[in-house]
């Protein structure tokens, strides 16, 4: 079976639609430049937003502008909407899936909100918008797409790993129409985040450059419609080649040296294509700009290519990272480039580092017949995918084996941590909240019950992932006036550090995602990991679920009469029958 | 200084949230990063927001911090030359 991409949505800071981003690609013109629309005091942080205000969105959609509708669901319904339009395809009476990374969610609303939350002047009920998971349901609320929902959140991998997840679904006959990609706002929350871990540059980021500092926070969605060969109605855009999703295993905010993560999943996305490194004609780079990501994305090019490396750019140079979008965005600016045969520029180069490769300063009437895009995550979760401009012909996978639980450990009270020692040395502990030693702990125990030192693959569902000490970084932002804010805080409050961190632990750098669809989110994953273990992709999966609660949230739930505990969190062992 | 040295200890245990440590476990020149006490890169962005917190020292890039956080010795000699508050 061969999967084809029919259509593609695309906003980011260089353009509204494919077109108006192609046209700022060849006039080397970046999208990179003042806030206008974020409120914050960091205004000497250069950022690359999208060019339409949330009352602009809402018009383009119809919607009333008194409506509270997060950033990241306007910019993702008007990136689906292009993307669905432009496929030509009938979604009613179909098997149709629309699949949304990204980890701010609705945190843009949250954060605008806050104070007067607290003191009850704006409802509470607000907070419905906060998870992820509910912007992907208003996505298709919005539209008036009748599908399944589901979210994706591994940070800045997330929209690359939807695309993965909508290509399995495809192969396995799940579905028939997949929307896959990602939509993220830029929020005051991240981006004073990114400041805390000092990766921001203050001026134009120059991947792989010399003299880079850091990157330039971005945002935007982009969104790809997949079908199986035979129900395309129009030429497609191109062809899923090939992907891997890995983990770097090394840290919760660095990559490792040797970029074993990207290495991994480069090689494999690669041999799932069938093709040598040789017939990659352009790689798209993660290439955030910052001193430690570029040199260990270089490091495993090289390690793949050798002397014989395509053109490499990062168009993070244009559009900004844009975090959980990115890698839905660069897959749409790879298939720009190839139709248009064009080699994006990497802007903002002009010193080489020895430790990097050097960059491609652009190019025009060449012919791209495979491309790779890469994308990672903190936590080490990274990503590729080759795509293609002819039909590549995928195994379509089917039921091989049979799977069973092996062993199944949960945490349903605060009490039930005070072993945690037992487990978690001091100097690990120092950086966990009492969700991430509740995971760890039952994480650890199902593994030893099932005699299983390293799973083939983790998977974490999540609705609101560490909520506790992200709404202690967003009190603590909105007391201090956005500074004398903390890093840990702040790396903690990415749903994906509770899989992550458990890879870093056992140093498994097997397949890695987190599924953060609301209450449906362990649903996605026990699905997940059958499907690895059918397929024969793994033998053993530690699935985990995890969630906790805070004041704030505590007090929303009780008035939506909603029972949920103050913590909970369960480990599965999935394995091969 | 000596008084220094222990607010210091007393602040990088809270910083850092640094269980089961005492103020007394720590020998003031000894390695604080990699071996020694076993921090890393997100101790250090902690260090310098503690510096900002308590000290009004404000450093640009992580690389700064990289001479300064050695050891509790040479974190309170560059606090005593550089604090404004």
């Amino acid at each position: 079976m061969k999967i084809a991409i029919a259509s593609a949505g695309i906003l980011s800071a260089i353009g509204n639609n494919p077109q108006e981003v192609c046209t700022s690609l060849l006039n080397r013109q970046t999208g990179i430049g003042k806030t206008q629309y974020l409120r914050t005091r960091h205004t000497d942080l250069p950022v690359g937003e999208v060019k339409l205000s949330n009352d602009q969105m809402k018009a383009q959609l119809g919607l009333d502008p008194s409506q509270p509708v997060s950033r990241t669901t306007l910019m993702g319904a008007l990136a689906v909407r292009q993307a669905v339009d432009e496929s030509g395809l009938t979604l009613s009476g179909k098997r149709v899936v629309l699949i949304c990374g990204t980890t701010v969610g609705g945190m843009d609303l949250t954060e605008e909100y806050y104070s007067q939350l607290l003191t009850g002047e704006r409802e509470i009920g607000l907070l419905q918008y906060h998870d992820c998971g509910n912007s992907t349901d208003h996505i298709a609320r919005i539209l008036g797409i009748e599908c399944e929902t589901c979210t994706i959140s591994t940070a800045c991998s997330s929209s690359l790993n939807s695309i993965i997840l909508g290509a399995e679904m495809l192969r396995r006959n799940e579905a028939d129409i997949i929307i896959a990609g990602g939509s993220e706002s830029l929020s005051r929350f991240h981006l004073n985040g990114f400041n805390t871990l000092m990766i921001l540059d203050r001026e134009q980021c120059r991947p792989f450059d010399a003299t880079r500092a850091g990157l330039n926070l971005g945002e935007g969605a982009g969104f790809l419609v997949l079908v199986r060969e035979d129900q395309c109605v129009n030429e497609p855009l191109g062809w899923i080649g090939g992907y891997c999703n890995s983990c770097d295993a090394f840290h919760q905010t660095a990559s490792s040296d040797d970029g074993q993560g990207a290495y991994i999943a480069m090689v494999g996305a690669l041999q799932m294509a069938g093709l040598k490194p040789s017939d990659i004609d352009y790689v798209n780079a993660h290439g955030t700009g910052t001193p430690n990501n570029d040199p260990s994305e270089s490091t495993a090019l090289r390690r793949i290519f050798g002397e014989s490396l395509p053109p490499v750019s990062s168009t993070k140079s244009f559009t900004g990272h844009t975090t959980s979008a990115s890698g839905s965005i660069e897959s749409i600016i790879c298939l720009i480039a190839m139709q248009h045969r064009i080699i994006p520029a990497n802007l903002g180069f002009s010193q080489s580092d020895p430790d990097c490769i050097i960059p491609s300063n652009g190019n025009e009437n060449v012919t791209l017949e495979n491309v790779l895009c890469n994308s990672f995550g903190f936590g080490g979760n990274d990503s590729s995918l080759v795509i293609s401009s002819r039909p590549v012909e995928l195994h379509s996978t089917e039921k091989q084996f049979d799977c069973c639980i092996v062993a199944d450990e949960v945490i349903d009270n605060a009490e039930q941590l005070k072993d945690y020692k037992d487990v978690i040395s001091p100097l690990e502990a120092r950086r966990m909240g009492k969700l991430q030693k509740a995971s760890t702990m039952t994480a650890m125990r199902a593994l030893s019950s099932a005699g299983v030192e390293c799973p083939d693959a983790i998977i974490t569902a999540t609705k609101y992932g560490m909520l506790d000490t992200s709404i202690q970084f967003l009190d603590d932002m909105e007391n201090n006036g956005e500074s004398l804010l903390k890093p840990t805080l702040f790396m903690q409050s990415t749903h994906n550090t509770l899989g992550s961190a458990i890879a870093i632990r056992l140093k498994c750098h097997g397949y890695n995602t987190t599924y953060t669809q609301g209450d449906n989110a362990a649903e996605w994953a026990l699905r997940d990991a059958r499907r690895l273990i059918e397929n024969g992709q793994a033998e053993t999966v530690l699935v985990g679920i995890h969630d906790e609660q805070c004041p704030l949230f505590a007090t929303y739930h009780h008035l939506m009469q909603q029972n949920v505990m103050d913590i909970y969190s369960r480990s599965i062992i999935l394995t091969r029958k | 200084m000596e008084e220094l040295v222990l607010q210091l200890k007393q602040q990088i245990i809270k910083t850092l949230n640094l269980e089961e440590i005492t103020p007394d476990d720590i020998d003031p020149a000894a390695p604080l990063f990699g071996e020694g006490l076993g921090l890393d890169s997100i101790d250090a962005l902690e260090l310098i927001v503690m510096l900002e917190k308590y000290y009004g020292i404000r450093l640009s890039s992580p690389a700064q911090g990289k001479e300064i956080f050695k050891s509790i010795d040479t974190i309170a000699q560059y606090v005593q030359k550089n604090r404004t508050k």
